[in-house]
């Protein structure tokens, strides 16, 4: 045993990482608990790996089968129901953890100086999220998947220059039709990983490179903020809070498993009644209530821009704020808190 | 000839002349990968339907036809002449219903409404649904793109 560790160690030279990782200390304060939220949107990354690959051994994208093979994968496959149920709601997890991630560290400053780098590529791995949600939502390929898509890929010909343009290369042409199916499936299961894979990399490296931010307040009371070893104490209570969110997982891809809606008809209207996945009900609440002209303009392209404004604004953050880590930062922390409401608001309108 | 000083060293000039064909030889690959990304449009340039179909329509009633892959509407007017739609909503692209009972047009995506002929009455759709030309040739009912 020893003598393969060794072989290995001489060839890959891996004592750096584990020598790094034995001696990384986790800060311990009342905020500790955020650290939480990045390791567990890991873990249910991992969880999507693994079950998404599960599903593509039986999902067929095409117009006339994607509807059919998804209902065989619910109805035949041995525990189909259950990898596609897990498969949703981990999505829906990664999510929530993903919001809750960057809100925290939006609280506590953590952008500033020198961890903009690490905010920007958090950002962009925000949209990597939604995007998978977005094209994943399209894969069962049913009426309400179908509306959905129309809706958002829409959404940006309202822009100025280039949007006709990327309304045209989602969709595949000027309308959604089974290359938009094509092309979603692509990007769900290869595009996206692939993009997705590398900001992680950076991500994760310059977190361990800048090490855990501590909240300033902390700082501010004067003593040296206590410390807990990364290996073994935080791994153990990580793996603690990872055991709760898996039993949390596994409860609700039992007893809520998605269900399938009828085959997407190109020709039907919109179905009744149609919402999208929870975390775009804000957008979508924002736009049924805006007004189709404001101020001589089209409504709809003065929503879009409002939004694109906003997530420029949410991507370079650490260079609107960037001032010193020891400010306080209310404004931020009043905006963090305004954005929260708007969006958990909008949902509540959205669902009366 | 050898000038007294220069904005370029050789260097910087080398630099740039390499740098900015190095851009050129990317775009001229990249280029074909735009172009491709986009497949042409499908829309149809006209479509045509047995008049025998729509014939017998009382005024004010609608009815469906296919316009290209999108769904179209067909309405009768009190001269007993059509006005033909794209029945698909202005505000985002989804495709609407009539409700024959309203005589209105209804996009269940958004709450947008139109009126029978097409006008946007209600909700965030910003104009008109789209009207096709429609005419009648021998026993075929011919439906074109608005010139």
């Amino acid at each position: 045993m020893n003598v393969l560790r060794a072989w290995i160690e001489d060839r890959l030279g891996l004592s750096a990482v584990t020598g790094f990782l034995a001696k990384k200390d986790v800060p311990r304060h009342k905020h500790t608990f955020l650290y939480y939220t990045g390791s567990s949107i890991l873990l249910f990354l991992v969880i999507q790996i693994v079950t998404g690959v599960l599903l593509g051994f039986y999902y067929q994208p095409t117009l006339a089968e994607a509807n059919a093979s998804v209902v065989r994968i619910m109805t035949e496959m041995p525990l189909g129901w259950l990898v596609r149920s897990v498969h949703s709601w981990s999505a829906t997890f990664m999510i929530a953890l993903v919001f809750a991630h960057l809100l925290g560290i939006a609280f506590t400053k953590a952008y500033r100086k020198p961890r903009e780098a690490t905010w920007v590529t958090g950002v962009l791995l925000l949209g990597a999220s939604l995007a998978f949600g977005f094209t994943g939502y399209l894969l069962p390929w049913d009426e309400l998947s179908l509306a959905a898509t129309k809706v958002g890929t829409d959404l940006p010909k309202a822009l100025p220059v280039v949007g006709p343009w990327l309304t045209q290369v989602m969709r595949a042409g000027g309308d959604v039709t089974g290359d938009t199916l094509s092309r979603f499936f692509i990007f769900h299961v290869s595009v996206l990983p692939l993009a997705a894979m590398a900001f992680i990399g950076v991500h994760l490296f310059l977190v361990q490179r800048h090490g855990m931010s501590v909240p300033h307040e902390e700082e501010r009371k004067g003593v040296n903020v206590p410390v807990l070893p990364f290996w073994p104490n935080f791994a153990f209570r990580e793996a603690g809070v990872w055991l709760v969110l898996l039993g949390l997982l596994t409860t609700s891809a039992v007893l809520a498993a998605p269900g399938i809606g009828p085959q997407a008809d190109l020709m039907a209207p919109a179905p009744q009644g149609i919402k999208p996945e929870w975390y775009f009900l804000f957008m979508f609440q924002t736009l049924k209530v805006f007004p189709a002209r404001v101020l001589g303009l089209n409504g709809e392209m003065f929503a879009v821009l409002i939004m694109m404004a906003g997530m420029a604004a949410l991507l370079l953050l650490p260079f609107i704020d960037n001032r010193p880590f020891e400010r306080k930062g209310k404004v931020i922390t009043a905006l963090a808190w305004t954005g929260l409401a708007y969006a958990i608001g909008m949902s509540i309108w959205s669902l009366l | 000839m050898k000038l007294p000083y220069s904005l370029f060293s050789r260097r910087a000039f080398l630099n740039s002349l390499i740098g900015g064909w190095l851009a050129a030889l990317g775009a001229a690959f990249i280029s074909p990968l735009v172009k491709y990304i986009v497949p042409p449009t499908r829309e149809p340039d006209q479509v045509s339907t047995p008049l025998a179909d729509f014939e017998n329509m009382a005024p004010h009633t609608v009815k469906g036809f296919a316009w290209g892959n999108k769904p179209g509407f067909l309405k009768k007017t009190d001269d007993g002449g059509f006005i033909a739609f794209v029945g698909v909503c202005t505000h985002l692209d989804c495709n609407v219903s009539f409700v024959a009972e309203q005589r209105r047009f209804y996009c269940a995506c958004h709450e947008g409404w139109y009126d029978e002929n097409g006008l946007n009455v209600a909700g965030p759709p910003p104009a008109p649904l789209r009207r096709l030309a429609v005419s009648v040739e021998g026993d075929a009912l011919i439906i074109k793109k608005q010139a």
